[in-house]
């Protein structure tokens, strides 16, 4: 299924509903450039996918979250399930015509959210089982029930169910049955698969922190040759440290021409590291969550446009953001936005919100689209290094878990 | 595109009638306003309605790619809130700083697109009525953190500095939902005069004040204010300083046009008194004004109408043959959050015909879900259409208007049809509102009831306009929770479970 064929600059393989283009690679680190050719077009890799829970990403038009150059999104299983339900979904047409969304949606299992939401829940080998805190009816979302609804969705990339733990677990026993239990819900969700013409089933590697388990996972689920690989179950609380191992245990034994996933991902400097590890794409609800709380992304950290320090204070939410809100008004489509201004309605409009909304997935789209260029320039490392001279300003402050993931994919963020 | 207006520019506000069904007296009439640098208004025409300086939930760049709105309605209490740890502050919004794109610190502020006319005033649209009323030399103001008193000279000074197109002096207004009792109306003209008298003394001492001023009319019978209104006729009109008029209650009108008539070739410009008021406008109400000779309206409706989830349906004129056959009334607008087939998978537009950016990008069953989903993006959708339809409301009178030489009177009679067609009221909303906008509904009599129900609660009657104590309805609305991978609440959806074939019940 995967031929890998060398082409006269770039290498690139092909399953029934993707393509992955490998671009460039980093000379030092693990780092990649690709394009991933979905089915609703193609995707320059590495990316920030901005998560769009219900079919709409809190506020912003689909226009506008096209204008921020994004190509790829997520939904939410588990709330579309509900809303608008599966019945609606069919009957419309999936969700790329639900919310008039012209390029690629990718969407996770569902089950995720049924163990973090639902505190009820409980994993058996048929699926994950919870009583409805409604009226205690025993529910049971299966790995075919789980297919069926994101083939209704009609996502261009698909999760498998997977039997997600926390990663601090202390037992090691369910630990291995989690993961075990994850590979053969993969033979489930296959079997269970109706488009694979159309739609990308995406694995899902576990086993916690144990580095062997994860090891033997990725072994186990290579064996099933999914069109791409996503590394799950981290973002859960485990140290830095442990997350960084993880990843790079992984990436090393994934093959070149897949697309590799980390999930849950999103504070910059976990992109940068990643990325530096290895992995290609990333989601997280930080960064528009974030937004509603009044916070704005930017190179030198996040700044809370609710405090008073910006109330009269007229630049733009970031000097030199290339968003819409930040470039100055007389630029074609830019709306000159203040700090002030996103002050003066933090917590009171919703525009506000919106506006850092904006402002916060060009950041994160940005972050990737200029670590895609330095990679392709081969001078990622340089990248690094000024993407956390920026971040901090002091060299003693720059976080050790960073500086020795770092180390080890060959990058010295100490070294004068 | 806008045409930037040099420095030092004094250019003035012009208004043309273009034609009218009766030379003189109040009728209908077709006109053109136009300010120094903003697009040219078409009349009779819409005023957007925005609160602390923004069209509620939409971003100036959606106002500018997807609005036909020609101006924007703003109130100076928005953006004179005096925070308690900072109460000394003088209020950001006075030292924003001009671009050659945003020439006054108004538009600067609220970045809105230097096409758009603005409208200042004292107050918001509706206004909260303050309890302890104004002073003869103050109004009393509803900031985001409470009353304050804003003396009419500050009130002045502030319009000089973020120089709006059109500036509106202050009135003495109860905004309250009873009518002033004689004395308290004959007060009211006395201190709306005064203040008038006083505004233009003052403009005439600067130098700069290249803004208009709509004088206000005040919601109290022509005999009491009559004497203020010759004022404005005999003083400040051949003056060239008054430039329009702006009706707290247009059934005013017609007693200027028979006394004052040089008056009523002002542009004039409809608001409202009160929230009562507000919530019962129509566009049936909008019609009767326009035949009386209103060219601006600001029209609160079309907010609450997209925070209420309704999509508006009425067009002018109205569709062929509803007036003839004996159907049933047309809606003056669709409930998008009911749970009817026609909603909740309907590919179809938010009204027929309409070529908004919702419409056409966009179809029922999305802003369903939205509505349904508690998504901000709900609000959004509806509020590019509910404007849609308002302009293209006003584009038909326009076009009827227009028809009118030759005597016969083309919009009186598509007034009537549209009255036979349509429901007299807008169908009450069944959504769950966005914000309860806590501070700015508060209620001054009490006992309206929640805005909203109870998070999860089930979905009940219609939900009242006001909301009693100003439950912390931002934080819910603004910066709504229900979101991305870790909402709260979820539980509550479990029910709907088991119908919906995510999951299927064991036993
Ligand atoms: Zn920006
Ligand atoms: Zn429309």
């Amino acid at each position: 299924m995967w031929a890998a064929r060398r082409m006269a600059s770039t290498i690139s393989a092909s399953s029934p509903a993707l393509t992955f283009e490998l671009v460039a690679r980093c000379s030092t680190t693990r780092a990649r450039a690709s394009v991933l050719t979905l089915p609703h077009g193609p995707v320059p890799l590495p990316i920030f996918m901005p998560v769009a829970t219900q079919a709409s990403l809190k506020g912003l038009t689909p226009e506008q979250l096209e204008g921020t150059g994004c190509r790829l999104c997520l939904n939410n299983t588990y709330h579309l399930g509900l809303k608008p339900g599966q019945e609606v979904l069919d009957a419309v047409g999936g969700a790329h015509k639900l919310q008039g969304w012209k390029h690629n949606i990718l969407t996770d299992s569902g089950g995720f959210q049924m163990v973090s939401l639902l505190k009820l829940a409980n994993i058996t080998e048929q699926g994950v089982r919870f009583l409805s805190p409604h009226d205690g009816t025993p529910m049971l979302l299966t790995p075919e029930h789980s297919i069926s609804l994101q083939n209704s969705i009609g996502s261009d990339i698909i999760m498998q169910l997977d039997d997600v733990l926390v990663t601090t677990s202390p037992d090691k026993a369910r630990m291995r049955e989690a993961m075990e239990r994850s590979v053969r819900w993969l033979d489930r969700c296959i079997a269970a698969h109706k488009h694979p013409d159309r739609q990308n089933l995406f694995c899902i590697i576990q086993g916690g922190l144990d580095l062997d388990m994860r090891r033997e996972c990725c072994r186990e689920m290579l064996a099933r040759d999914t069109p791409g690989i996503a590394i799950g179950g981290l973002s859960g609380g485990e140290a830095k440290d442990d997350f960084c191992k993880v990843v790079a245990a992984c990436t090393e034994l994934l093959p070149d021409l897949k697309p590799r996933y980390v999930m849950g991902i999103g504070y910059p400097e976990d992109l940068v590291v990643s990325v530096a590890l290895g992995a290609d794409m990333f989601d997280c609800v930080w960064p528009t969550r974030t937004a509603r709380f009044g916070n704005a992304i930017t190179k030198h950290g996040v700044l809370n446009m609710k405090r008073e320090l910006y109330a009269a204070d007229f630049g733009p939410i970031e000097d030199g953001c290339g968003c819409p809100c930040c470039r100055p008004a007389e630029e074609e489509g830019a709306m000159g936005i203040t700090r002030a201004f996103v002050h003066h309605n933090a917590a009171k409009e919703t525009v506000a919100a919106h506006l850092l909304t904006l402002h916060n997935v060009w950041y994160q789209l940005s972050l990737m689209r200029q670590a895609r260029e330095a990679i392709i320039a081969d001078r990622f490392p340089d990248f690094v290094r000024e993407f956390f001279r920026n971040l901090y300003p002091e060299r003693s402050s720059y976080p050790a878990w960073a500086v020795t993931a770092l180390k080890g994919v060959g990058i010295d963020l100490l070294e004068t | 595109m806008t045409v930037d207006i040099p420095d030092g520019d004094q250019e003035a506000m012009r208004f043309e009638i273009l034609g009218s069904v009766l030379k003189d007296g109040a009728a209908a009439r077709l006109g053109r306003l136009t300010l120094p640098g903003r697009r040219p208004i078409d009349t009779p025409n819409f005023v957007g309605v925005t609160s602390r300086g923004v069209l509620p939930h939409l971003t100036p760049d959606n106002v500018s790619k997807h609005l036909q709105v020609s101006s924007a309605y703003m109130a100076l209490e928005d953006f004179i809130e005096k925070p308690q740890q900072y109460s000394k502050r003088v209020p950001p919004i006075f030292s924003t700083p001009t671009t050659t794109k945003q020439g006054t610190p108004l538009h600067s502020f609220t970045a809105m697109p230097p096409s758009v006319t603005t409208i200042l005033s004292a107050r918001r649209l509706p206004a909260v009525p303050p309890p302890n009323g104004n002073t003869n030399d103050s109004i009393s103001v509803f900031t985001s953190t409470g009353f304050q008193v804003l003396p009419t000279k500050e009130y002045l000074s502030a319009v000089q500095t973020l120089k709006p197109d059109i500036a509106i002096p202050p009135a003495d207004l109860t905004h309250g939902p009873v009518a002033p009792n004689s004395k308290r109306a004959l007060r009211m003209a006395e201190r709306t005069d005064e203040w008038v008298v006083e505004w233009f003394s003052s403009l005439s001492r600067s130098s700069s004040s290249p803004q208009s001023t709509f004088a206000p009319v005040l919601p109290i019978s022509h005999s009491i204010q009559w004497e203020y209104l010759a004022r404005l006729a005999e003083d400040y009109l051949p003056s060239s300083q008054l430039h329009g008029l702006a009706f707290y209650d247009a059934d005013v009108l017609p007693d200027i046009a028979a006394h004052t008539p040089s008056l009523v070739q002002l542009p004039l410009l409809s608001l409202l008194a009160s929230q009562i008021q507000s919530q019962t406008q129509t566009p049936h109400h909008i019609l009767r004004q326009i035949s009386l000779g209103i060219d601006l309206f600001a029209i609160p409706f079309v907010n609450a109408a997209s925070d209420a989830g309704l999509a508006l349906t009425f067009r002018f004129p109205p569709p062929p043959h509803t007036t003839t056959t004996n159907g049933p009334l047309l809606p003056l607008a669709t409930d998008l959050s009911l749970p009817e087939s026609n909603n909740t998978t309907s590919l179809a537009p938010l009204a027929e015909d309409c070529t908004c950016y919702t419409c056409t990008s966009h179809h029922r069953a999305y802003v369903h879900h939205l509505l349904s989903a508690r998504e901000m993006l709900g609000w959004t959708l509806l509020q590019v259409h509910n404007h849609a339809v308002m302009a293209a409301f006003f584009a038909g009178v326009r076009a009827a208007l227009a028809e009118v030489e030759g005597g016969n009177d083309k919009f009186e009679v598509l007034r009537k049809e549209f009255a036979l067609a349509y429901e007299p009221d807008f169908p009450e909303g069944m959504a769950q509102r966005p914000r309860a906008r806590g501070y700015q509904y508060k209620s001054a009599g009490g006992g309206e009831g929640k805005r909203n129900k109870p998070a999860w609660g089930k979905l009940g009657g219609a939900g009242v306009d006001v909301d009693g104590n100003g439950e912390a309805g931002i934080s819910r609305g603004g910066a709504e929770e229900t979101t991305g991978g870790m909402a709260n609440g979820e539980g509550a959806y479990a029910r709907d479970l088991e119908g919906r074939g995510f999951a299927q019940v064991q036993n």
